[in-house]
């Protein structure tokens, strides 16, 4: 499974870092930095991938099959 | 026969997701039955607000996948509830047995009509938010009845579709929740929109079978081609009716997240704390779906059932704001320029406790949080 990040719509919350900091990261400037970025999400990293996609408040990233 | 351990989560809503997650999270193995009233399925809503009401492309973006996490949907609403026998009826006929239950109904919007007085509108669900883009479609004005946060969403929705809108309230624009310095700003702002903000002493009525208009406090009737209904929500507690678990405020929680009731648990705008507070927000949604979930494992939760973290969108300025509200007063420290719409405000607390709004900055929430002197409770280690 893949995590798929919709850059336009990011605002750059923060809540995907704090649900899944293995994941994702938020630099200085609130932009988003996806270390998996199309490659597949390590399987213990699932349930947190997951959970930070629910908690994305503008629904910016999507699971990719 | 309920098999052991079955957990039911009432309400599809981001505290019920959240919860069902949480409780696999944690190691739960038995059946989760979750049962939602929604026609389209889970869905967020923030978006509903900010990006549907001026893009139809963002209507299929928004949905929940439950994927992985072996839950049993049930698509009809729970319309009652018998907390001695611990079961769920269903407007489909249903009953559906619990060892424990997580109620995560959440809120409708409040409706000010007259009784018999058709044609109100409001936003809380997809649908709403999808016949309000159809009506501004073809509307020349609008009339947004509520200044708080989602009244001047539907504002600036308006207005980026160039509707000439008004909005009237009680209180000036954001004044409950941001305090008078922020409000005061934002009031500027839509005043350079052309946005016509009034404020009455007296709350307004609507006027007009359908709804056409609404009546202010000195008499004045105002008309518009829209007219839309933005003040407040009302918890989702009718099924509850005779189990003890709700109030007018909603359903009591203490700090873990549990009811007066055993075995019943609850989560999200549904719920008031047991101080009394309610805080319907996404981010409090989030960690009371965590802590109900715990709770409903006999686990200790690992953070507090509320996260004091929200923003909005106004007019193109994002605002995010943490920390307690309504801040007083003038900012304690101010960085940036407000006119210019970009700023940092920190208001300084009598305990230590900081109010943090970054007005059209970007900023993430961890940072944003440890200037507010919070700390995020991580429910796992990482």
């Amino acid at each position: 499974m893949q995590i798929s990040a919709d850059y336009d719509r990011c605002e750059g919350h923060g809540l995907c870092a704090e649900q899944a900091p293995a994941i994702f990261e938020l630099d200085d400037d609130a932009e988003l930095v996806h270390h998996f970025e199309g490659t597949d999400i390590p399987p213990e990293q699932l349930a947190a991938a997951r959970a930070a996609v629910t908690s994305c408040p503008v629904a910016a990233l999507r699971e990719v099959p | 026969m309920t098999p052991p351990g079955s957990i039911v989560i009432t309400g599809e809503s981001i505290a019920g997701i959240t919860a069902a997650r949480e409780l696999r999270e944690l190691g739960h193995a038995g059946p989760i039955t979750l049962i939602g009233a929604e026609e389209h399925g889970a869905y967020a809503r923030p978006p509903l607000s900010k990006a549907v009401l001026k893009d139809d492309r963002a209507d299929s973006t928004l949905g929940y996948r439950l994927d992985g996490l072996d839950v049993d949907v049930v698509r009809s609403p729970a319309v009652a509830a018998d907390v001695g026998r611990r079961v769920v009826a269903t407007a489909d006929g249903r009953e559906i047995g619990y060892a424990a239950l997580v109620v995560a109904t959440g809120a409708r919007a409040r409706r000010i009509a007259a009784p018999g007085q058709r044609g109100e509108t409001v936003l809380r669900t997809l649908d709403d938010a999808r016949r309000l883009r159809t009506r501004l479609d073809a509307a020349r004005s609008a009339l947004v009845v509520g200044a708080g946060f989602l009244g001047l969403e539907v504002v600036s929705a308006c207005v980026a579709r160039g509707i000439p809108v008004t909005v009237v309230d009680v209180d000036p624009p954001l004044r409950r929740i941001l305090g008078p310095f922020v409000s005061e700003a934002i009031t500027a702002r839509a005043g350079d929109h052309g946005v016509r903000v009034v404020v009455t002493p007296a709350p307004a009525t609507l006027t007009g079978d359908p709804v056409g208009g609404v009546r202010l406090a000195d008499g004045t009737v105002l008309t518009a081609d829209v007219v839309v209904t933005c003040c407040g929500e009302v918890p989702n507690t009718d099924w509850l009716a005779g189990t003890g678990l709700a109030g007018p405020r909603g359903v009591t929680i203490d700090q873990a997240c549990a009811t007066a009731v055993p075995g019943v648990f609850a989560a999200g705008d549904v719920t008031c704390l047991h101080t009394g507070t309610r805080t319907p927000f996404w981010s409090t949604a989030v960690a009371q779906g965590k802590a109900a979930a715990a709770s409903a494992l006999d686990l200790a939760p690992a953070g507090p059932p509320r996260d004091d973290y929200f923003w909005t969108e106004i007019l193109g300025l994002s605002l995010k704001v943490a920390g307690p509200l309504p801040p007083r007063g003038e900012p304690d420290l101010a960085e940036g320029s407000v006119p210019g719409g970009s700023a940092l405000l920190t208001w300084l607390g009598g305990n230590g406790q900081r109010t943090v709004v970054a007005y059209g900055k970007r900023m993430p929430v961890p940072k944003l949080r440890a200037l507010a002197g919070q700390a995020y409770a991580r429910l796992r280690p990482t």
